[in-house]
């Protein structure tokens, strides 16, 4: 009954209410996260450095093996909807650079190893590192710069690594299709898997009506040659691709554990890429997302707090 | 979460977003009585959307029949069984007068939750309470095809007979007839977490940016009525787009004025009539088909209304089925539309003539008087049949068409009978 004469006179006043947004005609967005902590803006004290060794992708692995290992905890994400995650509790990240190419290299436990995304319910494992686009000395809460994936006028560069864009690397014709995931889907009671010879336009219609293929989505496409998508964010819901993606990767499930080498040139020509000049300061952050567990999107582990990054000087 | 009003609730509700109108909202009315399920409207969807590869079990058009009958299967069952919560939330209406405004709250006002709503009591991490239907869901755009409820369920729902005298028919089934509600308060676009999914100023039709779109299929699991798809061969989603080209009038055949949706022109069985309502439903234009049919004559429901999503596909309900279901379905106005269809006016007569006889959006129309042609009385009322003209206007004013009530006839002369 309360509830009932609640709505009953908020019926009456909202009409000037949204008469008024009538008017104005603009779409404003309610926030419904929970508003910012102080404890968001201090950045942790222990951070990661990237060493200086002289070596190559080839040697990548094992200059990563020499570099000090650096483990973040991660929580679920409950600051913006949708929320969730919080399955992986700890990712461990080193890096190193060779005056040329920065590599990060990053493992954590997951139990199941999901590298595809095409059935209705099957979501990706992935991970994320971020780093304020410009070079930032402080982050306090006097000066703040929010972890949620930057902020107006504080955008972020995002460095995606997705296990099915991995996976794609490595199989014919760059992309994995419905028929991989429905090897029957073309026939209906036979079960010959042969689609070429008995449903060739089947087979070939993708591209006659394809929306994401036409809008040149990364997501759509086939040959990416690349694992890592190179991203930029000015807060949640802004996450948005990069003409000139810059980073790759790559990476191996085994034993209950993914074993992630994501690496880019320091400097790059693109300016919406995050700078590195050895020598320098600044911060990242992570986030890692179990696709058995349903993560995309905001429901994914993170580390909330920005940590340190020292890139040492060329030796 | 705002407050926005719900003419559908007769209410304020909650909605991450402010009330923001279209200045036209694409909608339809679907006579439920004349459909005969031949799925000419779902083929017509098929054939111009969603052939291609990834799209096979995508059907954004769909007949189904009812109780039984659902695609994704039993998508209303979950959805109602959700919103019941356990009981915690009885989806109650209040119709007293004083609950009733004629144009604010024409059904009287919802006391339950939204899916929104419920979502917040609940404290739920998402914007509404909904699910993912797994594959096996989505296998069957009609299952149950034709399957009647048993007498059983004619028992507990209670008789049939309220506005149809049909004592040979103690079990009863309908078709339901499905595309994306192109809604005023959409749930999928209030789920994206990424605002790809937006609602179009100019005629509210509800898209999915390609663009924008990263799969992550928060539409599909939020949206009541199951109508934005995931299709892993793009990795991203996809919706009814009510066929928006046609509806700019971007199509030659209708030479530059706008045209009826695919599905809607193609109805074999004279169901639909599609058209723009008045972006304010405050002041609906009497002689606008659409906002007469549901907003002055109120003869077509929403579908589901307590989800909270204000669909703008209406519906004029079954008279076969029994009171309680239908009032399930389409809310509390059920009774008033169905008296109304059962015995109609001079002008429900006229104004259903007008649906499917010509492609092009129907912005105006006109009735001119004729001659009484018969009179009859049905469940205790008179019923008295004009053989008027109605006249239907596109938004330019050209006239597109002219019917009559009773339709022209010719005997043949018995001479052209040839027997052996
Ligand atoms: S019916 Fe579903 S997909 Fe269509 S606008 Fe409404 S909420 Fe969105
Ligand atoms: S084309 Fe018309 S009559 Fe046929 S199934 Fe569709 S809505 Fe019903």
């Amino acid at each position: 009954m309360m509830k009932c004469l609640l709505r009953k006179s908020v019926f009456f006043g909202s009409t000037l209410v949204a008469l008024v947004f009538l008017c104005s005609g603009v779409t404003f967005s309610q926030g419904l996260d929970k508003e910012i902590s102080m404890e968001e803006n201090i950045p942790t004290n222990e951070g990661l450095t990237v060493k200086y060794i002289a070596t190559d992708l080839n040697g990548a692995d094992r200059a990563l093996g020499q570099a000090d290992p650096y483990k973040l905890e991660l929580q679920i994400q409950d600051l913006a909807f949708p929320n969730g995650g919080g399955s992986v509790q700890e990712v461990e990240v080193r890096g190193f650079h060779n005056g040329e190419t920065i590599f990060f290299g990053i493992k954590w436990n997951d139990a199941s190893k999901n590298d595809r995304a095409i059935a209705h319910a099957q979501f990706r494992d992935a991970v994320g590192l971020m780093f304020p686009l410009e070079t930032v000395k402080e982050i306090s809460p006097e000066k703040p710069f929010s972890p949620r994936m930057g902020d107006r006028g504080k955008p972020v560069n995002i460095w995606h690594w997705k296990a099915d864009w991995e996976k794609e690397l490595n199989v014919n014709g760059g992309k994995e299709h419905m028929e991989d995931e429905y090897p029957n889907m073309f026939t209906d009671f036979d079960f010959n898997p042969d689609p070429i010879r008995f449903h060739k336009e089947t087979y070939e219609s993708t591209p006659l009506m394809a929306g994401g293929i036409s809008a040149e989505s990364l997501l759509s496409q086939a040959n990416r040659g690349r694992s890592v998508e190179d991203l930029n964010a000015v807060g949640f819901g802004t996450l948005t691709s990069q003409e000139h993606q810059d980073v790759n990767g790559k990476g191996s499930w085994s034993n209950g554990k993914w074993d992630v080498v994501i690496y880019r040139p320091l400097e790059t020509s693109d300016e919406n890429d995050v700078k590195f000049v050895p020598g320098m300061s600044t911060f990242f952050n992570m986030a890692v997302w179990n696709g058995n567990e349903g993560d995309r999107n905001g429901q994914k582990s993170v580390s909330i707090r920005w940590r340190p990054l020292k890139i040492e000087t060329v030796k | 979460m705002t407050l926005v009003h719900n003419w559908h609730l007769g209410r304020t509700m909650e909605y991450p977003y402010f009330e923001s109108r279209p200045e036209h909202q694409f909608a339809a009315v679907f006579n439920i009585n004349r459909c005969i399920a031949c799925q000419t409207c779902t083929m017509a969807h098929k054939s111009t959307w969603t052939y291609s590869k990834g799209q096979e079990y995508m059907w954004w058009n769909n007949v189904e029949t009812k109780p039984y009958g659902g695609y994704p299967q039993h998508w209303d069952h979950k959805i109602l069984q959700l919103l019941w919560d356990n009981g915690n939330n009885p989806m109650e209406w209040y119709t007293s007068a004083k609950d009733k405004d004629e144009t604010k709250a024409p059904y009287g006002l919802y006391n339950g939750d939204t899916i929104f709503e419920l979502a917040r009591t609940k404290g739920l991490n998402q914007v509404a309470v909904g699910y993912i239907p797994d594959d096996k869901e989505w296998r069957f755009p009609n299952i149950y095809e034709d399957t009647a409820a048993s007498e059983k369920t004619n028992y507990e729902t209670g008789a049939a007979n309220e506005s149809s005298e049909l004592p040979e028919h103690k079990r009863w089934f309908f078709y339901l007839q499905r595309i994306c509600n192109h809604c005023t308060y959409p749930a999928c676009l209030a789920a994206c977490p990424r605002k790809a999914i937006y609602k179009r100023k100019e005629d509210g039709i509800v898209l999915i940016d390609q663009k924008r779109c990263r799969g992550y299929r928060k539409c599909v699991e939020q949206c009541p009525y199951k109508k934005p798809m995931y299709r892993g061969e793009t990795r991203m989603s996809e919706k009814c787009i009510a066929c928006y080209p046609r509806i700019e009038g971007k199509d030659p055949i209708t030479k530059g004025r706008r045209m009826e949706a695919r599905c809607m022109a193609a109805c074999v069985g004279k169901i639909r009539l599609n058209g723009l309502l008045t972006g304010d439903y405050r002041k609906p234009d009497p002689k606008n088909p659409m906002d007469w049919l549901i907003h002055i004559h109120k003869v077509a429901l929403p579908l589901y209304p307590q989800f909270g999503t204000e669909p703008n596909i209406y519906y004029i309900p079954p008279r076969w089925a029994p009171r309680s279901y239908l009032r399930q379905m389409f809310g509390p106005g059920v009774d008033e539309a169905l008296d109304k269809y059962a015995s109609p006016s001079r002008t429900l007569m006229a104004v259903l003539q007008l649906f499917r006889t010509t492609q092009t959006m129907l912005s105006r129309f006109e009735i001119e008087d004729g001659k009484k042609i018969f009179e009859s009385e049905v469940m205790g009322k008179k019923v008295e049949v004009y053989n008027d003209t109605v006249i239907g206007f596109a938004s330019d004013g050209t006239e597109i068409v002219r019917v009559q009530v009773e339709e022209p006839t010719w005997e043949s002369d018995e001479k052209r009978m040839i027997t052996y």
